[in-house]
């Protein structure tokens, strides 16, 4: 069988933090104790100008512009989020023109929650693993919603995540996919609904965690590995807790997981929280490091990853514009421009 | 602004694509299909370099309602690095953080938003390095 995996990648944060006290003050609430709860310090905010097309094309971008075979050959470009800036009008077609790729391509816009972006990756696999094309573009990318004074209001953040998939020259060889699905009322938006409700802590053990166990079990009893075999795992990232918990309780150890955890300065992009983790560790892990990646939307489903890290790796690193370039670039604002950033002041 | 006017301008927003004129050799900026130096139609696309230096800057206040929104922001003009001079919005940038001189790069945001229905328009913008 042919190989395939992640040929480049590239990370996109916005510029704009705000941090849990800001927000806790207008509230009247604790920070510390939504702190203790969350384990998330301040979350990420698109400025003005930004959305889900302009933060997918910056990722899109990096990815392409770190590596150097031709993105001409491009043959499909998912856009996985949950906040796409049109309901009818693709991203994926903004994305297509922005990189200079049309017109030879599918594209498509996906919605599952938190892990439309890791659904966008399964396709390119297998469709440049079937040679119907020979590279395939996956993005995650959200502007989260959280109503003003729900919990999500404290933890969801912005950003993108891309990945270039192909046969050659690949970074990160895919060993197997796994996925688990069930219809799960835990988290949802109805059409023309500004901000997503949930079902408080029933998006827990039935839904976030059963599904990221199952999933990641699934995957490695498939593959016969086991969690000792890992370097590095990566789990969505609702707030900080769920990601080491459900680590432990899969008996992966804190510094496993400690470089793909992320959320802690940014808060849970949705689409692109767990692959924004995974685009982390690919900037710092070592050739021949074998990475478990799990994403979670909620509705629910999680999709599981093994890669191998291989030597090529080198040829697309250091880059920039990585993760943490993202992660520094930072500027804290204030209650009121995060309102008018975010389009709640009309 | 006219779906088709925003369908034409697509590759010189998004890509910053100017033109190369093929007989004198001249670069510019936006697109045409004559050279403005010598008149030949023997043109060809030209990608824009994508970084560059400040060369002036202002702040807006006032402008068009669909940027009403943004105000105030800072417009420059920028000189690319293949000499090309271009008018763009510097973003991620406060407004007491703009300098003459200072190295910027592109960077792909929403120009304008025509209200809460109509269609986004998209383009380069430029942002500190």
């Amino acid at each position: 069988m042919n190989k395939v995996g992640i040929v480049s990648f590239g990370s996109y944060i916005p510029r704009y933090r705000i941090k849990i006290e800001e927000i806790a003050k207008v509230w009247d609430e604790d920070p510390i104790e939504i702190k203790a709860q969350s384990q998330i310090n301040s979350k990420s905010v698109p400025g003005p100008d930004e959305d889900v097309a302009t933060m997918a094309v910056e990722s899109a971008r990096n990815a392409i512009s770190r590596w150097k075979g031709k993105e001409k050959d491009l043959g499909a470009i998912y856009v996985g989020s949950e906040s796409h800036p049109y309901v009818v009008k693709p991203t994926a077609t903004i994305v297509a023109a922005a990189l200079d790729v049309e017109k030879s391509l599918t594209a498509a816009d996906l919605e599952f929650a938190c892990k439309a972006g890791t659904a966008g990756m399964q396709m390119c696999f297998g469709l440049v693993k079937s040679k119907m094309i020979s590279l395939g573009l996956a993005i995650g990318a959200d502007s989260s919603q959280g109503r003003p004074r729900d919990p999500l209001e404290y933890t969801v953040g912005a950003g993108s995540a891309a990945f270039l998939i192909g046969s050659e020259n690949i970074i990160a060889e895919l060993e197997g996919t796994y996925s688990v699905t069930t219809d799960m009322p835990d988290f949802w938006r109805r059409e023309g609904a500004v901000y997503p409700s949930h079902g408080v802590r029933f998006t827990g053990q039935p839904a976030y965690f059963k599904h990221t166990i199952d999933s990641s079990k699934g995957l490695m009893e498939e593959l016969g590995t086991k969690t000792s075999d890992y370097q590095h795992v990566i789990f969505h990232q609702p707030n900080a807790k769920f990601p080491q918990a459900v680590a432990r309780m899969l008996g992966f150890s804190k510094e496993q997981v400690e470089l793909g955890l992320i959320c802690k300065q940014m808060g849970n992009a949705y689409s692109a929280s767990s692959i924004l983790g995974f685009a982390n560790v690919l900037n710092h892990a070592n050739p021949g490091d074998q990475i478990l990646l799990t994403s979670y939307g909620s509705g629910a489903g999680s999709d599981s990853f093994s890669f191998t890290i291989t030597e090529a790796i080198d040829n697309i690193r250091p880059y920039k514009y990585d993760t943490q370039y993202y992660l520094n670039q930072c500027e804290y604002i204030e209650y009121g421009k995060y309102v008018r950033f975010k389009g709640i002041l009309r | 602004m006219e779906p088709p006017k925003i369908w034409r301008e697509k590759r010189g927003k998004y890509l910053a694509m100017g033109v190369e004129c093929s007989d004198c050799m001249i670069k510019q900026f936006p697109f045409t299909e004559k050279c403005s130096a010598c008149g030949s139609e023997n043109v060809k696309e030209y990608k824009l370099a994508t970084t560059g230096k400040v060369l002036h800057f202002s702040t807006v206040t006032q402008t068009t309602d669909e940027m009403m929104g943004s105000t105030p922001y800072l417009i420059a003009i920028i000189e690319l690095d293949d000499g090309i001079k271009v008018t763009g919005q510097i973003v991620d940038c406060n407004l007491n953080e703009a300098k003459e001189g200072m190295d910027v790069r592109m960077v792909f945001r929403v120009l304008a938003r025509n209200g809460s229905e109509g269609l986004i328009r998209y383009g380069y913008k430029f942002a500190p390095i």
